[in-house]
């Protein structure tokens, strides 16, 4: 890497001192200290999620600026001692996105698959050039109502669970709460047995009860921490402090130090809430109507393959019967057929959609029982100190 | 807010040559992202022995007369004392990485770490003037604070373009004026909860729960009510003179009326009790059916 950044700085600046001689890296051993926290086989299993302030803000206005509502990113980072720290991250672009370029100029043509992966690669190779962490340890996605559930996150979570070391987490951030003055970030994984079903390749009953998965058994919580460099530490009190502008309001006869930025704004004491319930409402609605749906469309698929299967012992029922009556009679049997040939017998139904809309209506309830309850709290303390 | 020590500089605007027609003379307002800002600390952290100080592209959006900076890189470069080199070819990859995921923020300057503005300063502007064209570069100078004698801010300037007022007899590249502009935060409300989250003194540092943030946010509330009655009782025994501006805050504040409010605190009462009711109804029916579906 060090001869590709010195070629490209000679290349952009013709005569500039002639390209550093790339250094030779020599492995240091390790001293004693360290060996026991640094785990090369990623034996340690990873127990906490510690995210830079960094990433928390770049998560955060990417989710507010993403007018859908899947804004995602890579996760870029290190574990170490079962601490997983994530120091930086990159959105990616929405496929959205990418479809409205491909429309306008043609120029990003060709698999939009392929050309993610060209994206992410350039940007960790350029991530690399000034000394940030180019170890994608996860991706981030934006969610709203607490539903996080959702077949995007299990699919992309899978597939980097296959690649990753520790197979990677999932930070899941929710706008809405994040309206409601709440910062809700949540670090997860998928669960073992998710991963052993997912590997056997069926989510029919008899996988499940094998390993006794439900929705709330699909990804396991990891605990979050924040992490803030001294420096930035240091650069937020000085933003706090002695920042107070030298108005007329009566802030300043009160003598009270604040800023006027970066202090709450008290939005989460209002009483109504900025009028989230309608729409959590509605999701529970939806869901609980595609869950029908689909349970519907799991009852047909079971009725089918029960009936069919019914056909196909009857057949050979009948086959039984017959040989037996030739053998009575003193002639040959008729040939023992494939029954599986002659009857489709369909495969049990998946159960992973309904699975994961069950999901989706616990979240979504969830986050309804919380916001609700947050506004009783309010309603009786408003209550209590008027004079009825 | 003013995100360094205020200057002393006077901004004058003559609206007739700010017009459209020249858009390199009026002075524009900036605003700059926290985003932006820690993205720089993080880069000073990262830097290498060698550097002395980072720097970057701010990438942002621009409208009128004002600039936003919501974003920023970081960039190679290196200076000696004959010398300074800027990775041009990076920085232009870099922001068409950064393009691809947000199309509509264009480049709108540069930024580096210490205050010092120096030839090298200068030639960089000149670099990024010619990026920027025909509006002008924003340079965002962050002092991070660590030498002793400075303190933590940032400034952040313009430089007078060539063409309209060339410094010097012949106008030069390393020859610039840094005007000081104002700057402010900017942010959406809604990404207030995480600076509120990165602000909040606990240790160690972890997302909360609804409640927790309820409970912290009325200890304020019950702080700054005791802070307005501490300053209403010295008031009254004459220790303090009383500001008439505080007076008529504090009687509007009290005289907001609740009257009328107990029918639809009611009814909004049995709403939310209704909904939490149906919420935990729905949530032990899904629990059931997931559990159901294991029996076979």
């Amino acid at each position: 890497m060090a001869t590709s950044m010195a070629a490209t700085l000679a290349a952009s600046l013709p005569a500039v001192q002639a390209a550093p001689a790339p250094t030779v890296s020599s492995y240091e051993a390790l001293p004693a200290s360290m060996s026991k926290v640094i785990d090369i086989e990623a034996q340690i299993p990873i127990t906490r999620v510690q995210i830079d302030a960094l990433v928390l803000t770049k998560i955060t206005k990417h989710g507010q600026e993403a007018k859908s509502n899947n804004a995602a990113g890579l996760l870029l980072g290190l574990d170490l001692d079962g601490t997983l720290e994530v120091s930086n991250s990159f959105p990616l672009p929405t496929s959205q996105q990418a479809g409205d370029e491909e429309d306008k100029s043609t120029k990003f043509s060709g698999d939009d698959n392929c050309d993610a992966a060209r994206y992410q690669a350039s940007m960790l190779r350029a991530l690399k050039e000034v000394q940030v962490d180019d170890n994608v340890v996860g991706f981030y996605q934006t969610i709203s109502l607490g539903a996080y559930l959702l077949p995007s996150i299990k699919d992309m979570q899978a597939v980097h669970q296959e690649k990753l070391r520790h197979g990677g987490v999932v930070v899941v951030h929710d706008v809405t709460q994040s309206s409601r003055g709440i910062a809700s970030f949540r670090a997860f994984r998928l669960t073992k047995n998710f991963t052993d079903v997912q590997r056997k390749g069926k989510f029919n009953s008899q996988n499940l009860v094998e390993h006794g998965l439900t929705f709330s058994s699909v990804f396991e919580e990891i605990p979050v921490e924040v992490r803030k460099s001294a420096l930035l530490n240091a650069f937020l009190g000085g933003l706090k402090e002695a920042r107070l502008e030298p108005d007329f309001s009566p802030r300043s006869a009160l003598g009270v130090k604040e800023v006027r930025t970066l202090g709450s704004k008290y939005g989460v004491l209002d009483l109504n809430g900025p009028g989230q319930v309608n729409r959590n409402l509605e999701q529970v609605i939806e869901r609980l109507d595609e869950y029908k749906t689909e349970e519907g469309n799991v009852a047909y698929l079971t009725r089918q393959s029960a009936r069919e299967k019914a056909r196909a012992e009857l057949y050979v029922q009948k086959r039984k019967e017959e040989n037996a009556a030739r053998v009575a009679q003193g002639l040959a049997p008729l040939p023992e057929e494939d029954v599986s040939r002659l009857f489709k017998i369909p495969g049990e139904p998946s159960r992973l959609e309904s699975m994961l809309l069950l999901g989706q209506i616990d979240g979504y309830t969830r986050s309804l029982a919380v916001a609700s309850s947050d506004v009783l709290v309010k309603t009786y303390a408003t209550r209590s100190s008027t004079p009825l | 807010m003013p995100l360094g020590s205020s200057s002393s500089a006077i901004y004058l605007q003559t609206s007739a040559l700010g017009s459209s027609a020249n858009p390199g003379r009026a002075l524009p307002t900036v605003t700059v992202h926290p985003v932006a800002l820690f993205s720089i600390l993080d880069h000073f952290l990262r830097r290498t022995d060698s550097q002395d100080r980072v720097i970057g592209t701010l990438i942002g959006t621009r409208n009128e007369n004002e600039v936003e900076v919501r974003n920023c890189f970081a960039v190679l470069h290196s200076e000696t004392s004959e010398q300074v080199a800027v990775d041009i070819e990076y920085h232009h990859s870099m922001f068409e990485l950064h393009h691809r995921v947000n199309p509509k923020e264009v480049i709108v300057g540069w930024y580096s770490t210490g205050s010092n503005l120096n030839t090298y300063s200068a030639l960089i502007q000149n670099f990024y003037s010619q990026e920027t064209a025909p509006h002008q570069a924003v340079h965002l100078a962050m002092e991070t604070g660590l030498q002793e004698g400075t303190q933590v801010g940032v400034k952040a300037y313009v430089s007078h373009t060539k063409s309209s007022s060339p410094l010097g007899v012949y106008p030069k590249a390393e020859n610039c004026v840094f005007i000081p502009i104002p700057l402010e935060l900017r942010f959406r409300e809604a990404e207030r909860s995480t600076l509120d989250l990165l602000t909040s003194p606990h240790s160690p540092l972890a997302p909360l729960t609804d409640l927790d943030v309820l409970s912290e946010t009325l200890q304020s509330v019950s702080a700054m009510i005791d802070r307005v009655l501490a300053y209403v009782r010295s008031v009254l025994a004459g220790e303090v003179e009383g500001d008439a501006a505080v007076g008529r805050y504090l009687l509007d504040t009290l005289n907001t009326s609740v009257k009328g409010m107990d029918s639809g605190l009611n009814s909004h009462l049995q709403d939310t009790l209704m909904v939490s009711y149906l919420a935990n109804l729905v949530r032990s029916q899904v629990e059931v059916s997931s559990r159901l579906a294991l029996v076979t």
